[in-house]
């Protein structure tokens, strides 16, 4: 087991240095720089976009630019974001905590709501309400996250004026109680957004699961030994039915990151979506660099995740290692 | 699904509930200002941005403030601020300041005369960048004479040396001098959340969400009425929603697409007044392949009027900017105390603009109607930024009206980061552009004067270059009184209307939707934030978010 985490340990690191060193390069050949937008303001001359670009080192050969960052990364200095004028290291340490809260609630809803229907719709095949919300979940996976994003945001949003429009709190947010509530309230539409796909993917992986698993001996075994319906179904069934969804859960976390850049960006939710996009459109070197070492490493750890949990629902692959 | 719906309710319910108590009397209330873009900086030297500059202008008190008038020309239009008097020495080379006794930085330091001394080495530093330090050309030094006595020392006489002086804006050197020589005051811990001396101090900076400031109680200009100042950033279309929505109190610059949802929204009012923004199709001098050379449709004269006289340009701003600009009418804006109205336009005539164009040669035509001359195609492209909503719709406009007379024109939206190398490099044929004015009339000496002379031209992209114009301009900006600098002001804009080295578009006015619970003093379009200490909330029309005190 130890020797499995730390060769994936290694892996991740390979995996994460290749994606920062890429992104390095590449956003620095895109037109532009972090001076290079010109303003309205006839009277802010170019001089002083070069002085700045000299002032931050941007001016200096990629590779110089390389070794420099790499030297400073080492010691936990990601830079200077010249678009939010703080350190690296604290827009991710805003940013982050909010993507976690929405990603994870997402996923939350997703992993719940899709295990629970699919395993519903697996356990009782024949049923009409299980076929016809199996046909349903077909339009969740077919309407992409920004699509609902939007039609959320013009309908209980804007139209029936149920949810706040944007962002994740309300501008002048009350403490205690009534901020939380508020938070909350801000969080049900873009988790929502956002873990319906979630629900309709799992749902559909889940009930082929359990398909395959509800005739099987022990299943039988189990009910022939009397016991009750319910344990069969959660402590047998769904158990040996999980190990698909876990392995999926690691495949499509990327794409969750994915639908959270556009989601976040559609409710103006401050979390990483949204700095990456202001990153890039506002080619913020440094920022873009860390938030492809935190997109990177979380999508290796998140497979990570998901290998430990399959071996935690299937014993006998612990057994095999 | 029933109880996740009764869930949202109550979520819904109890957010809306949780309401605070409401004070009553002149004072107090929240205004929530949103803004499609953070805050770059918000120190007095650095800003180069409207939200950058609004919370700068209100954490800092300047030495004097010019007034709605916006001349600039001696000192007449200015009110005290900081500096309590003033006095100018009988050769006008010095301008003394006397500064208020009872001035106070937000952390209870008087504001002292090396307080302004200190803001001038900062904007002359050059480690610093600061995008205004070339108004300091003219200052060869500031002292502090005692501590409320402050000298500016000027190389000449010229009309704008007070508010060049009203430029250097005092900053808490007791607060900032710990800098180590030749580093960046831009990325110290206090420029990120400045102390000031204005009648709102800053509280907190979430990065990309909101700026807060509340009122300083004891302000020596008196305590501001509104409790709390609040600018959000916001994306277009969930601003709209929420100005509409009335969950944002202030949205400026108003789009001419959002005005009717504003106008007919119960919560907000639409409010204009004069711009300071004037768009062209600023036409390149130069080859774009060779910048040495002239560009091989628009080095000719008579060419730039023909296609200037090709297009209707009421049509083009109608379609741009609906009711909510003015037509343009040269490099400047109708606000602007040197503006004039009366210069002659090169008129819309399709008719002639044909003839014009078959007379310099251009009289074969392509299948698709595009003419030709020789081997020459009559075809360029205009480039555009590309979040720039007006320009695009101004450039389509463009493309439609001169194909009507065989120009071919290709429509090219950039991002601005492209946009900027591209332009600046002169590796362009045409450009949709804007410039923001200022008061003064001097921003012609780097956008439209020539660039071989020293220190003009700095932003002349286009290559313009009229020595008769270039003249007009110096004359005018070295002119000491205002009759004088309007007569050569007027020449140049004459001069430069005729060379048509742009199609002049649009001058948008400004529009802004306000809160109907704000009770404001005259709307001033140039900087109307500087009034906000002024605006009044009656306590029956406060709301539950006038209530709650900036925490920091």
């Amino acid at each position: 087991m130890l020797r499995l985490l730390l060769g994936r340990v290694a892996q991740a690191v390979l995996v994460v240095g290749l994606v920062v060193s890429a992104t390095f390069v590449l956003i620095r050949l895109a037109p532009g720089d972090p001076y290079a937008a010109v303003t309205e303001d006839p009277t802010l001359a170019p001089e002083v976009s070069a002085g700045l670009r000299r002032a931050f080192g941007f001016d200096d050969p990629i590779a110089t630019q390389y070794v420099r960052f790499l030297t400073r990364a080492l010691r936990g200095d990601l830079g200077w974001s010249s678009a939010r004028q703080q350190t690296v290291g604290e827009a991710l340490a805003d940013t982050l905590p909010n993507t976690l809260l929405l990603m994870g609630t997402a996923v939350l809803l997703g992993l719940v709501g899709g295990v629970a229907l699919g395993a519903w719709q697996g356990w009782k095949p024949h049923s009409t309400m299980a076929r016809l919300s199996h046909q349903a979940g077909v339009v969740g996976l077919a309407v992409p996250e920004f699509v609902l994003a939007l039609l959320l945001l013009l309908g209980p949003a804007s139209l029936l004026g149920l949810f706040p429009v944007a962002r994740m709190r309300s501008v002048v947010a009350p403490d205690g109680i009534g901020g939380l509530l508020d938070l909350l309230h801000h969080l049900v539409l873009p988790a929502f957004a956002l873990a319906i796909g979630l629900v309709a993917v799992v749902a559909r992986h889940q009930r082929a699961a359990m398909a395959g698993v509800r005739d099987r001996e022990f299943i039988r075994a189990a009910r022939a030994k009397g016991v009750p319906e319910r344990e069969v179904l959660v402590r047998h069934a769904l158990r040996n039915s999980l190990v698909p969804v876990l392995t999926l859960l690691g495949v499509i976390l990327p794409s969750i990151l994915g639908g959270a850049v556009l989601v976040e960006s559609i409710f103006a939710w401050p979390g990483m979506g949204s700095l990456m996009i202001e990153a890039v459109n506002a080619r913020d070197y440094h920022l873009v660099v860390g938030c492809a070492i935190v997109g990177s490493a979380s999508v290796v750890a998140a497979t990570l995740l998901s290998d430990l949990a399959v071996l935690w629902a299937d014993p006998r692959l612990r057994s095999r290692r | 699904m029933r109880r996740h719906l009764l869930l949202a309710a109550v979520i819904v319910l109890a957010s809306a509930c949780a309401g605070e108590e409401l004070r009553p009397g002149p004072e107090g209330g929240t205004v929530v200002i949103g803004q499609v873009g953070d805050a770059q900086d918000l120190l007095p030297p650095f800003h180069s941005d409207i939200a950058g500059r609004i919370v700068a202008e209100l954490v800092f008190d300047p030495l004097a403030e010019l007034g709605p008038s916006l001349n600039v020309v001696g000192d007449s239009a200015f009110a005290p601020r900081l500096a309590r008097s003033w006095r100018w020495s009988p050769d006008s080379l010095t301008i003394t300041f006397a500064l208020d006794p009872e001035a106070r930085w937000h952390d209870g330091r008087p504001v002292r005369a090396q307080d302004v001394a200190f803001a001038y080495r900062t904007l002359k530093d050059p480690a610093n960048a600061a995008p205004r330090a070339g108004d300091l050309a003219n200052v060869d030094s500031v002292v502090a004479i005692d501590s409320l006595t402050a000298s500016f020392h000027f190389a000449r006489r010229y009309a704008e040396q007070f508010y060049h002086a009203t430029r250097v804006v005092p900053l808490p050197s007791h607060r900032l001098d710990s800098i180590a020589p030749g580093q960046s005051l831009r990325t110290h811990r206090e420029a990120l959340a400045p102390v000031g001396s204005g009648r709102f101090r800053f509280v907190s900076w979430a990065r990309e969400v909101a700026i807060d400031l509340a009122a300083v109680p004891d302000h020596y200009r008196g305590r501001a009425k509104l409790d709390r100042v609040i600018l959000t950033k916001v994306d277009a279309v969930p601003g709209l929603a929420q100005v509409v929505a009335g969950e944002i109190d202030v949205w400026e610059p108003l789009a001419s697409h959002e005005v009717p949802a504003t106008s007919a929204s119960e919560h907000v009012r639409v409010v204009t007044g004069p711009g300071y923004l004037y768009s062209f199709l600023g036409l390149n001098a130069r080859d774009p392949q060779d910048t040495l050379r002239p560009h091989p449709l628009f080095g000719d004269r008579a060419l730039r009027r023909a296609l200037t006289m090709a297009v209707d340009r009421d049509a083009v701003r109608r379609a741009a900017m609906d009711s909510l600009a003015f037509p343009g009418l040269g490099p400047f804006v109708r606000a602007q105390t040197t503006a004039d109205t009366t210069i002659e336009q090169i008129p819309f005539d399709r008719t002639v603009a044909e003839a014009l164009l078959d007379s310099l040669g251009w009289t074969a035509r392509e299948r698709d109607g595009t003419r030709r001359r020789g081997a020459q195609r009559l075809a360029f492209t205009i480039l555009f930024p590309s979040p720039a909503l007006p320009r695009m719709r101004a450039a389509v406009a463009l493309q439609e009206q001169l194909r009507q007379v065989g120009v071919s024109v290709t429509i090219r939206g950039l991002d601005p980061r492209a946009l900027g190398p591209a332009v600046q490099s002169g590796r362009f044929d045409a450009v949709a552009w804007t410039w923001q004015t200022a008061p003064s009339p001097t921003a012609l000496r780097g956008s439209w004067m020539s660039r071989s002379i020293p220190g003009a031209g700095a932003t002349n992209y286009w290559a313009y270059s009229n020595p008769a114009f270039d003249r007009a301009v110096t004359d005018g900006i070295a002119a000491l009184d205002l009759e004088t600098r309007r007569a050569s002001l007027r020449r140049a804009y004459q001069l430069i209307v005729d060379d048509a080295p742009a199609i002049w578009l649009f001058e948008a006015r400004n529009a802004a939707a306000v809160h109907r619970r704000f009770d404001t003093p005259p709307w001033r379009s140039d900087a109307w934030w500087l009034t906000l200490g002024d605006w009044t909330i009656a306590p029956d029309q406060r709301l539950a978010r006038d209530a709650r005190p900036a925490t920091p």
